[in-house]
């Protein structure tokens, strides 16, 4: 647990996509142990960043480092929840079946499934309060139970880091509740997780550090230093997107400080 | 229509259909050498189509069987005979041609992968058959037989001799060693292939080389549609890749139990169909993949797992909440 | 909405009255029924004289089969335009797999290869299988994939056994029968050919009268029905009129290569048109012409059949498409590169004299050689190539120093043009807008400082960069308070 690289390193990360930015210049730091949240407006890059470190997308310049190897070797550092839109529900596997497949990055080639992991899975299931469904296809499942079979999947691959795409969209008030503490557990144990988000509210009271993105960092830091109106409005207000610069400078808002030419040397 | 009664379905008789086959040693020979066949034939495709109908490409074995042709075709044209080696050779290669064509326009091109099928198989198809029509000359290459094959003359093939002993027939080797190949390479990969299937990120993470075993897939295909070709052509193939997993999904959840499946269904259609056959005295294919698709039915409409009978039992939302879950993806 | 069509509740309605409608014609009109001609002239004429031949037109049989292909391949150009954009494609193949039992049905029915008992029964194999696959689709989990594999393959095999069977009866005339595999042209009778005008004159009157439905409907169902378009009985006729397509062109290119024609003019029609009417027209076109290739390549080879050659110039004409079209084609896209590498680095050349000039505040219209090397970073040949690159294009000169010292070679030195002035300024001014832009929301750090235009190249358009000129309402400096050239400094051109 104790590694001299930081879990996440981002250098001027730069992703476009058709000749338009979606990230640019992003430089991170995440600490261990800190519980993130990414947050920013549609179409700010949120779930670019996360595909960018999974190596799902190739970025134009800069570079990510996950426990100090490049995406390739360090995404098996990492345990991944996707979107949920992203799954095929009717793929005949059963709820303890996925979990089990978290586990397979522990084993060998040939080596089968043993006592061990399976006594894992289940503990795993059990954090989640899905234990009673291990054998059921996870077709069956409503929203909340689906995205607690993922966190269970994720849990079992016991990674030091992990990376989830809005795990609480779409999802019930019980579930969320459930699968906040089960975060805040995983940070207390030294985890690190950085999580995509897409509610400004209830961002502050989940997460200890946040990570402000539209396109650029507009601002990374512990919640209490980030989370103020000027950054909230620089994120989501002063959209960095072109076309809807025009709708804010005419909706009033001072994007650019034009006094700032001349303070820079 | 009484013409059609009387000569479309010969009289059953029990005892012709179901003894006389097993009656004497010699037709027990014979018969047991068409059924081993049809036995390796459905179990090879059983297990290979239950990853191609989950992966939902089970067209892409359709397209595979018929992209092999040139493949054949050149092979056949090149060596100047029907030598075994460089036709499996040239198949093998026509049919991961044919599929990486079929990424390339996906990824590269905006036209989307159905048509992408469409038109690359269509025409490497077209393409065989012009090669053949080209270079036929002396040597019969029959397109029936490309068509639906005549697994009946499996006994006929040659014995397969090596260093002086004489092992049998050739055909049967043939195909029990491509099956117990895909078998084992299933069996050794099977992880990789259950994880690239459900989950390509995932599987990404834990150093599984997804586009290999995609690859590694459509050869598995390609070597299973060459070896049963002779047997039943190309487009029974589909049959018996499709039917197993389709018609066990309705019994069972895992994927694990739809491959274990495959081979007591592929059993029964190797003797059912071989019955039938003896019946109406038709294409032994052809009665294998109609059984198939006679068992399918009532096992769709009362299979525990979703079965047509017991959903509309259950209540109506079920196909409401089926066709919102199709119309997400 | 126009045809009453809700008077229909069985898709399959308005296509069987049609077929029963085209009977009565035939019937009463009683045209020559021709026997199979094939498409040969005599081994011994010559290439060129068979070529003429063909293209003269003056056998009937040669009339028959040219204008059989081209009408096919107009109709299933434009039926597979509708194919294609629904990603119906892989349904074309599967139904013209499924037509096989009704196939031998009608041959059972009619005792003999009669074309008209043949397409009955096709048809009504063809809509028994698109009712399968709905079935299943709507009450089942299995996928469209699946659902279409299991009527595919299960209806051919119960097509095939029919088949095998028939064989073994006592049937005379039973050798057309496999013509249906492979499609032989070469024996289109004018009843065929009826058939196939039919066909076209039905799916013409069809995407006519019901063009913007069909549009809606194609693009968004939820919203057609949610305007009350009758979308489902749309697709059903749709489908009905896919089966018929198929069904008439597999005398033409038998059951395999039925669902080609209908895809590949399609397909690459799709990487051409942007709009549906060009979309029809190109496919439509495409077809045409694959078709008349096809039977003209067939007249001239001896053995070679009718249907696999269209196919293959259908295929021989999306590769041309896919290799030469605008904008995306292969060739244009490695053209397109190689000019744009060159651009970048001509850029990135114009933009270092422009630095090196600044740094020296204007005061020389010329830079030395050496200096443009340094902030290059290049070798002096490499460097030369560059400039070279520039005269050329009339942005640059390279000029020798007058004032050199004695006994030294004399220095090279290079000045822009007025033409090579403006352009540099554009892209310096281009550059440093985006910089400034950037600066204000976070805080810049010093090692993202990116002055290789590539990088900014494959982030930036021409289109952002004049959207920022208008958002920064034209600023004079940058965040390093270097000058941004107005574009009024540039027209007026910098030194005069």
């Amino acid at each position: 647990m104790n590694n001299p690289h930081k879990p996440l390193e981002i250098h001027d990360l730069t992703v476009s996509y058709q000749r338009k930015p979606v990230l640019y210049g992003i430089d991170l730091e995440i600490e261990e142990g800190s519980l993130v949240g990414v947050i920013g407006p549609n179409g700010a890059g949120k779930s670019t960043l996360v595909k960018t470190i999974m190596n799902m997308v190739k970025p134009n310049g800069g570079y990510v480092k996950i426990f100090g190897r490049a995406p390739k070797a360090g995404i098996s550092r990492i345990g991944y929840v996707p979107q949920r839109e992203t799954v095929d529900w009717d793929f005949p596997v059963t709820v303890m079946d996925v979990v089990l497949m978290g586990r397979y990055g522990h084993l060998g080639w040939l080596r089968k499934i043993g006592e061990t992991d399976r006594r894992i899975a289940c503990e795993c299931l059990e954090q989640v309060h899905m234990l009673p469904y291990a054998n059921r296809q996870i077709g069956n499942l409503s929203g909340g139970q689906q995205q607690r079979v993922f966190l269970a999947r994720a849990l079992a691959q016991e990674s030091s880091l992990y990376l989830m795409d809005e795990p609480f969209a779409g999802v019930d008030a019980v579930t969320e509740k459930t699968i906040v503490s089960i975060l805040k557990g995983m940070r207390d144990r030294g985890k690190t997780l950085v999580i995509v988000h897409h509610d400004l509210a209830s961002a502050r009271e989940y997460f200890d550090h946040l990570l402000l993105l539209n396109m650029r960092k507009v601002a990374y830091g512990k919640t209490g230093e980030v989370f103020k109106p000027d950054l909230l409005q620089k994120t989501y207000g002063g959209r960095l997107s072109i076309l809807s610069d025009m709708a804010s400078k005419s909706a009033g808002v001072r994007v650019i400080e034009k006094e700032a030419y001349f303070t820079e040397k | 229509m009484e013409l059609m009664d009387v000569s479309l379905f010969p009289a059953f008789d029990f005892s012709r259909v179901f003894i006389e086959p097993w009656k004497n040693p010699a037709s027990v020979a014979w018969n047991g050498q068409v059924i081993l066949m049809g036995l390796f034939i459905c179990w090879t495709c059983g297990v290979l189509g239950s990853f191609i109908v989950v992966r939902r490409m089970a067209l892409m074995g359709d397209a595979i069987s018929h992209g092999i042709l040139p493949g054949l075709a050149l092979a056949f044209l090149f060596t100047g005979s029907l030598a075994l080696a460089p036709m499996w050779v040239g198949a093998c290669l026509a049919g991961l041609a044919c599929s990486y064509c079929i990424e390339w326009l996906r990824l590269h091109t905006p036209i989307r992968q159905d048509a992408a099928l469409g038109l690359v198989f269509t025409s490497f198809f077209a393409l065989g058959v012009t090669l053949i029509s080209l270079g036929a000359g002396d040597v019969h290459l029959d397109p029936d037989c490309i068509l639906y094959g005549e697994i009946g003359f499996v006994p006929l093939s040659p014995s397969l001799r090596i260093g002086g002993m004489n092992l049998g027939n050739q055909a049967l080797w043939t195909m029990g060693g491509v099956c117990s190949l895909i078998m084992g390479a299933v069996l050794v990969f099977y992880r990789h292939l259950l994880v690239s299937s459900f989950d390509s990120t995932l599987a990404r993470s834990m150093g599984i080389r997804v586009r290999r075993i995609h690859f590694g897939l459509m050869l598995g295909l390609a070597l299973a549609t060459v070896a049963c070709l002779e047997s039943v052509g190309v487009i029974l193939v589909v049959a018996m890749l499709v039917f197993p997993s389709v018609t066990a999904s309705f019994f069972f959840v895992r994927l694990s139990s739809l491959l274990w499946a495959s081979f007591p269904l592929g059993a029964a259609y190797c003797i059912g169909g071989f019955h039938l056959a003896q019946w109406l005295d038709c294409s032994l294919a052809g009665a294998m993949a109609t059984f198939a698709g006679i068992v399918f039915i009532p096992c769709c409409l009362l299979g525990p797992q979703d079965g047509i009978i017991w959903k509309l039992r259950r209540g109506t939302n079920n196909f409401r909440m089926n066709e919102t879950k199709k119309a997400s993806g | 909405m126009k045809l009453g069509l809700e008077n229909f509740h069985f898709a399959g309605g308005f296509s069987v009255i049609s077929k029963i409608l085209l009977g009565g014609v035939f019937t009463l009109l009683l045209p020559q029924v021709l026997s199979a001609e094939q498409i040969r002239g005599p081994e011994s004429i010559e290439f060129f004289d068979r070529a003429m031949r063909f293209f003269e037109m003056r056998d009937h049989s040669v009339r028959v089969v040219a204008l059989g292909s081209v009408l096919i391949g107009i109709s299933c150009g434009m039926m597979g335009s509708y194919v294609v954009t629904r990603k119906l494609s892989l349904f074309g193949d599967t139904l013209s797999h499924a037509v096989l039992p009704g196939i031998a049905i009608g041959f059972l029915w009619a005792e003999s290869k009669d074309n008209l008992a043949l397409l009955l029964g096709a048809s009504f194999a063809g809509f028994l299988g698109v009712a399968c696959i709905s079935l299943l689709k709507k009450f089942t989990k299995i996928s469209q994939d699946s659902a279409l594999g299991i009527v595919l393959s299960g209806f051919y095999a119960v097509g095939i056994c029919m088949l095998t069977r028939i064989q073994k009866m006592d049937f005379g005339n039973q050798s057309g029968l496999d013509t249906y595999l492979f499609g032989q042209v070469s024996a289109l009778s004018t009843n065929d050919l009826i058939g196939v005008c039919a066909s076209l004159v039905l799916i013409t009157l069809f995407i006519t009268l019901n063009y913007k439905e069909l549009l809606i409907s194609g693009f968004d169902p939820e919203y057609a029905r949610s305007v009350r378009l009758p979308a489902d009985i749309l697709q059903y006729l749709l489908w009905a009129l896919l089966a018929f397509c198929v069904i008439t062109s597999l005398q033409v290119v038998g059951v395999i290569l039925a669902s080609a024609l209908l895809i590949i003019p399609a397909a690459s029609a799709s990487l051409l048109a942007k709009r549906m009417s060009s979309y029809l027209c190109i496919a439509a076109s495409l077809g045409a012409i694959s078709g008349l290739v096809g039977a003209f390549l067939s007249f001239l080879g001896e053995r070679l059949p009718t249907g696999p050659l269209i196919v293959l110039t259908a295929s021989f004409l999306f590769l041309l498409i896919l290799v030469f079209r605008p904008h995306h084609g292969i060739l244009v896209c490695w053209v397109k590169s190689r000019l744009q590498s060159h651009r970048i680095a001509m850029e990135n050349t114009l933009k270092a004299i422009y630095q090196v000039i600044e740094r020296h505040n204007f005061s020389e219209t010329s830079i030395r050689m050496e200096e443009l090397m340094q902030r290059r970073n290049l070798g002096s040949g490499e460097c030369m190539k560059e400039v070279n690159r520039l005269s050329r294009s009339g942005f640059a000169t390279a000029s020798l120093d007058p004032h050199s010292p004695s006994g030294l070679p004399p220095e090279k030195r290079v000045s822009l043009t007025p033409k090579g002035w403006e352009y540099a300024c554009r892209i310096v001014r281009n550059h440093r807008l985006w910089e400034l832009y950037l600066t204000n929301e976070a805080r810049y750090a010093p090692d993202h400082v990116h002055e290789d235009a590539e990088k900014i190249e494959h982030v930036l358009g021409e289109e952002t960069v004049r959207e920022l000129e208008r958002i920064l309402s034209n600023p004079r400096r940058d965040p390093h308070g270097k000058l941004i050239p107005s574009l009024v400094d540039i027209e007026r051109g910098w030194l005069g």
